[in-house]
């Protein structure tokens, strides 16, 4: 098999260049790699953007979008940043197919409740990153039926149990006090979000490990590092999600499993 | 600034003094810091205050990990022994058939909790402290709370409040772990549990999984310091208050964030419960 080949877009002129038009347009037919450089992704967003991919296409068949752990607390937030902006999506649209999907009413109070919070998450590491936040993901969920009570409820356990995990696995990459209490102030609200969905979907239930039910499956929760995350999220995100220097040691939680 | 101060700064890597000057300006708007770089800053005393805060900001020391693992032991040894007389005197407090795996499950992770905090503390060579004698009523704040018949409410109510007390415990203690990464992360997984257990409680009792401004809900006003300070709705130095349009609001943007507490805070809100 060739070798894939590469070239990096690090500004919106770049695609207006013909050539560089000409070459991109070239590589994507031969399945090579682009690589935007954040500041080019925000330009590259709109779906009628020669470059945007659309919610829905299959997920990993948009461009890369590189989080480099060697600008250290910055990239962490930048993950963070990802990740939120895929489950304030998914809520959104959760909440935006109530008028055909068969949640109760309490139901509906906590999916909105839910998708506040993760809006809300996203539009602050937004704000907190400031240059560092210009890219957008869009997402995909396969054939998943909004309307589908279990499929919605099954597809946010995974979102949250992997947003814990996500976060108390990154935390070890922060240096900055104030970003190790960010992350810590936001983890425990996800953490919370993944025993009341569970709770949903099995009522105080005491089923424990990988496979359990309960709303707080283990007594140590999962803490992954981003190699182990960014697979899990991966099948959402049109984007492909390419964390780049993480560092090479990475101290395992109790469960070990990360 | 004095002379004197200056002078000595100019022997001084001008990233901590410029870190010192920033540290001081957040100091002067009410961030949170240790007491000593307080009374430091207070004093005007640059030095002083670079030595507090080489502790405060910079390399947590051995014996600050220690500390924080003892003082969550004393936490989770108030847990654990709660719900193991709560189980215990399940069927006498009458705890529904349908309610108990809950408790059940609580009850095995706080146990849990303690052996992995005494493992991790003997790892350090450091005795863990004993398990000291606990008084459920909280000095009578909570009057004649026995685990006896008919106070299942009661004992919910002192669940929600220990869980709610343990996930803003740790937060507030992860900054003194930061260069302890293992510790870290074993405190933030444990942390993550015990806001998963606040939520289940808080559902059980019919309120939301997470806390809405500073609201101690129907617990008693005894509990309002475990819930004081739950309504700020500024992070990272940003106030957050417009991303709640359409959003829920300014109670969703308090929802969204639970808030540390610091150890004296803690301290405070336990010791009652210490017999």
């Amino acid at each position: 098999m060739p070798e894939k080949k590469t070239m990096v877009i690090s500004s919106a002129e770049q695609l207006l260049d013909a050539k560089t038009r000409r070459n991109f347009l070239k590589l994507m037919g031969a399945g090579g790699a682009v690589f935007f450089l954040p500041s080019i992704l925000t330009a590259c967003s709109d779906d009628d953007d020669v470059t945007g991919p659309a919610f829905g296409q299959p997920a990993g068949s948009g461009p890369a979008v590189v989080i480099d752990f060697s600008r250290g607390d910055v990239a962490v937030l930048q993950y963070a940043y990802a990740l939120e902006q895929l489950e304030a999506d998914f809520y959104t649209r959760v909440v935006a197919a109530f008028s055909t999907s068969t949640f109760s009413a309490g139901e509906r109070v906590v999916l909105t409740d839910v998708k506040n919070h993760e809006v809300i998450h996203r539009d602050a590491f937004k704000a907190i990153l400031g240059p560092s936040n210009d890219f957008t993901l869009n997402t995909t969920y396969g054939n998943l039926n909004f309307a589908d009570r279990t499929s919605v409820l099954a597809t946010a356990r995974t979102f949250e149990d992997l947003g814990v995990a996500a976060y108390n696995g990154a935390a070890q990459y922060l240096t900055v006090l104030a970003n190790l209490e960010l992350a810590g102030k936001i983890v425990s609200v996800e953490a919370r979000h993944a025993a009341v969905i569970r709770d949903l979907i099995a009522p105080k239930s005491s089923s424990q490990g990988d496979s359990g039910t309960s709303f707080a499956p283990k007594a140590f929760d999962d803490a992954f590092r981003p190699g182990k995350v960014v697979p899990l999220a991966q099948p959402f995100v049109v984007e492909v999600l390419t964390p780049r220097n993480a560092p090479a040691t990475f101290v395992q939680g109790p469960n070990n499993n990360g | 600034m004095t002379t004197n101060n200056t002078t000595l700064l100019d022997s001084i890597d001008p990233e901590i003094v410029q870190t010192l000057a920033k540290r001081q300006n957040e100091i002067a708007n009410g961030a949170g810091t240790n007491s000593k770089l307080t009374a430091a800053l207070a004093l005007g005393s640059i030095p002083v205050a670079l030595a507090a805060l080489s502790k405060d900001v910079y390399g947590q020391s051995a014996s600050d990990v220690l500390d924080v693992l003892q003082f969550a032991l004393l936490l989770e040894y108030l847990e654990a022994e709660f719900y193991n007389r709560g189980v215990q005197n399940a069927t006498v407090m009458g705890i529904p058939a349908a309610d108990l795996p809950i408790f059940t499950t609580i009850q095995a992770h706080e146990n849990a909790h303690v052996a992995a905090l005494r493992a991790m503390i003997t790892a350090k060579g450091a005795t863990p402290i004993a398990k000291p004698n606990f008084d459920y009523t909280a000095k009578g704040n909570v009057p004649g709370f026995n685990f006896a018949a008919g106070q299942y409410a009661t004992f919910q109510v002192l669940s929600q409040a220990f869980e709610d007390t343990g996930v803003r415990a740790y937060k507030g203690q992860a900054g003194r772990l930061i260069n302890d990464k293992a510790t870290l992360t074993a405190a933030l997984t444990i942390h993550s549990v015990e806001a998963r257990h606040a939520a289940e409680i808080r559902r059980l009792r019919n309120l939301k999984g997470w806390i809405t401004g500073r609201s101690r809900d129907d617990l008693p006003l005894f509990t309002q310091p475990i819930y004081d300070g739950e309504n700020n709705a500024s992070q990272a130095g940003i106030l957050l208050l417009p991303l709640g349009n359409n959003n829920g609001g300014g109670e969703a943007v308090t929802e969204a964030f639970d808030e540390p507490l610091t150890k004296d805070q803690v301290t405070a809100i336990v010791t009652p419960f210490l017999a």
